[in-house]
């Protein structure tokens, strides 16, 4: 066990001195937003799969649910993850970009107001203040659960680390240390999967033994499951978990976007998004299987398990040696730590970039602006570790968060679909819809009883985006500022023109004095279209397996 | 907007990227090695556990060399 502290220690220490060592370059504010827009898309690829994964969504809840629920859990790794990747990837990724902002929230404002733009950043720095309390909160539990730590200490020393590089270095040292934490987690946690596999006599043996000999229902094993299942039915899986919340997710989370906009380029961002649905796959192997085949290691060793996001901490405490437990622990770690630091980069940047400089403290010089990025850090941080206390219990944390989720990504995902595919869709429509759309999901959940979660988004998505149509008909049309750059119809356009002034080039054509820059093509092996076609085949292939 | 102040070098940025996790991982996937019992280990849970060493350490030393270089580059540049 001492051979585990050290390992946990010197983790702690090194992603501390690097973190300090690498806020030396930040000198700006586009620096310490936007990692000084330098980030190559193997960066962007680790880091937006590592701020996905944290204590709430991944190892400890989503091990827990597949233990409880089986293979199910594996439909956010292996179908909506890796679409709701390659889909922003490809598609919605681009009008962040060339719209040049630093936030979503920046985008609504542009192209619907600030009004909208306003509700939406202060119900996003609510739901990010929630989750960096709750993953404090998960971290310390955990340490106290495993390796028997006060939980005070622990979780200062995480905020201490985990504020340091953040706070310090801003969105390059998050994006850093989540591809560090990237790295142990894929390639120090894989091992588990074999060990399991290898104790149980493969996934066959796991079948055999829980089907066969258990009698458990063939249902374990299925991803998508009937309508009937009473975790996840599979047509809601569909509709609300992958089409909204997930896409939504995706597309409208600004630690998800930010790390795309930090991108050295446009090309980058988008590659590293669909990129990242290669490790996402690949998570399904790191905590769904090995919790599939946990009921026969707890069963053979006679090991009792009372709360089922208790047991992956429980199979590796029973089944790895010291050093190896040491390096999982670290793993685990780099999970809640990289969820963490992307949500208190963002937090920040909201705070700073929507509240501060557009409504409090005006034409500042830019080193203003990256001191409040700091100061904005902190208090993000503190303002966290407050509530703590008061997010006691998992169960509330977990109720929270989904429901301040299905208030707000049902309603964006209809907004921002009309706002890129119907020039028409305007301020007001929006506006209307995006209230209409919130308060309906919280009927549904808090007057109707309607208690899935995907359903509750389906149908906020559904009336956000009627109501937004018959608003937006009633009143006037946006104007073209509103529009520019910012809609399916305009990017279009923009590539339609370039695609017939490169080829009137090619014919002899001189277009304009100044010659225009030669755009280069990937390889065909980084071509990001055939990597998307690959991985969504990949994901067809596995449903077809596993049904 | 504000007109932003001249930042950082973003070549320089990415070599001090590279560098800082090359050395991360190089100097825990070593000393987790280092302090582990690998002689108490089942044979199976060693063989992997070496694999996933190696990968850490081998991914460590590539970023930590190309790190290094295109550190030295960017701060000749």
């Amino acid at each position: 066990m001492n051979s585990d502290f050290i390992i946990i220690g010197l983790y702690l220490v090194l992603m501390f001195v690097a973190g300090l060592f690498f806020s030396r370059n930040i000198k700006s504010t586009a620096d310490y937003f936007l990692a000084a827009r330098s980030a190559p898309w193997f960066w962007i690829m680790g880091a937006i799969w590592a701020t996905n994964i944290g204590f709430l969504h991944g190892y400890l809840a989503h091990g827990g649910a597949a233990y409880e629920w089986g293979l199910i859990q594996a439909n956010f790794e292996w179908f909506q993850g890796p679409f709701g990747y390659i889909l922003s990837g490809l598609f919605f990724i681009a009008f962040y970009w060339r719209a040049g902002v630093y936030t979503v929230p920046q985008f609504l404002e542009r192209r619907y107001g600030s009004a909208l733009s306003l509700i939406y950043n202060l119900a996003w720095i609510v739901i990010f203040v929630v989750t960096i309390a709750a993953e404090f909160y998960l971290g310390g539990i955990f340490l106290k659960n495993l390796l028997h730590i006060p939980f005070w200490p622990t979780v200062l020393v995480l905020a201490a680390v985990v504020g340091t590089y953040t706070l310090l270095g801003g969105l390059g040292a998050a994006i850093m240390m989540e591809f560090v934490q990237f790295i142990i987690m894929m390639l120090g946690t894989m091992p588990l999967l074999f060990i399991l596999l290898h104790m149980v006599g493969g996934f066959a043996g796991i079948k055999d033994v829980l089907i066969g000999q258990w009698g458990v229902s063939p249902q374990y094993f299925t991803v998508l499951p009937d309508i009937h299942h009473p975790y996840g039915p599979g047509p809601w899986i569909i509709l609300g978990q992958c089409l909204v919340i997930t896409l939504g997710w995706c597309a409208g989370h600004q630690s998800m976007v930010q790390r795309n906009l930090g991108a050295r380029s446009l090309y980058d961002a988008k590659f590293g998004y669909v990129a990242a649905a290669i490790p996402k796959t690949l998570g399904a192997f790191l905590y769904i299987v090995p919790m599939i085949a946990a009921p026969i290691i707890f069963a053979s060793n006679g090991i009792f398990v009372e709360r089922a996001d208790a047991s992956y901490g429980k199979l590796i405490m029973n089944l790895l040696p010291s050093g190896m437990l040491g390096l999982f622990i670290a793993g685990l770690l780099s999970a809640g730590l990289s969820s963490i630091s992307s949500v208190l980069n963002s937090t920040s940047t909201m705070m700073v970039k929507d509240i501060y400089e557009r409504y409090l403290v005006k034409g500042r010089g830019d080193h203003h602006y990256f001191i409040a990025g700091r100061v904005a850090t902190f208090a993000v941080i503190a303002l966290s570790l407050l509530i703590v206390p008061i997010v006691l219990k998992v169960y509330l944390i977990m109720w929270l968060e989904q429901t301040l989720l299905a208030m707000v990504l049902g309603p964006f995902m209809g907004i921002l679909m009309l706002a890129i595919f119907w020039r028409r869709a305007n301020a007001a429509g929006s506006l209307v819809g995006f209230i209409t759309g919130a308060v309906f999901a919280v009927l549904l959940q808090q007057v109707f009883g309607v208690n899935i979660f995907f359903e509750i988004s389906w149908w906020s998505f559904v009336v956000t985006s009627i109501v937004t149509v018959a608003v937006t008909l009633l009143t006037a049309k946006p104007r073209p500022e509103q529009l520019d750059g910012l809609t399916w119809e305009s990017d279009f356009r923009a590539k339609l023109g370039q695609i017939l002034e490169e080829r009137a080039v090619k014919n002899g054509a001189k277009i304009g004095e100044v010659p225009k820059p030669v755009v280069r093509r990937p390889p065909w092996y980084l071509n990001i279209k055939y990597w998307a076609t690959a991985i969504l085949l990949v994901q067809v292939a596995l449903l077809l397996f596993f049904g | 907007m504000t007109e932003e102040k001249k930042g950082a070098d973003p070549k320089l940025v990415v070599a001090v990227q590279m560098l800082s996790i090359g050395i991360i991982l190089l100097i825990l996937g070593l000393v987790v090695l280092f302090v582990s019992p690998l002689r108490s280990m089942d044979h199976f849970v060693r063989l992997t556990f070496l694999i996933s060493e190696a990968s850490i350490i081998i991914v460590g030393l590539a970023f930590a060399i190309g790190g290094g270089i295109r550190y030295k580059r960017a701060k000749r540049a």
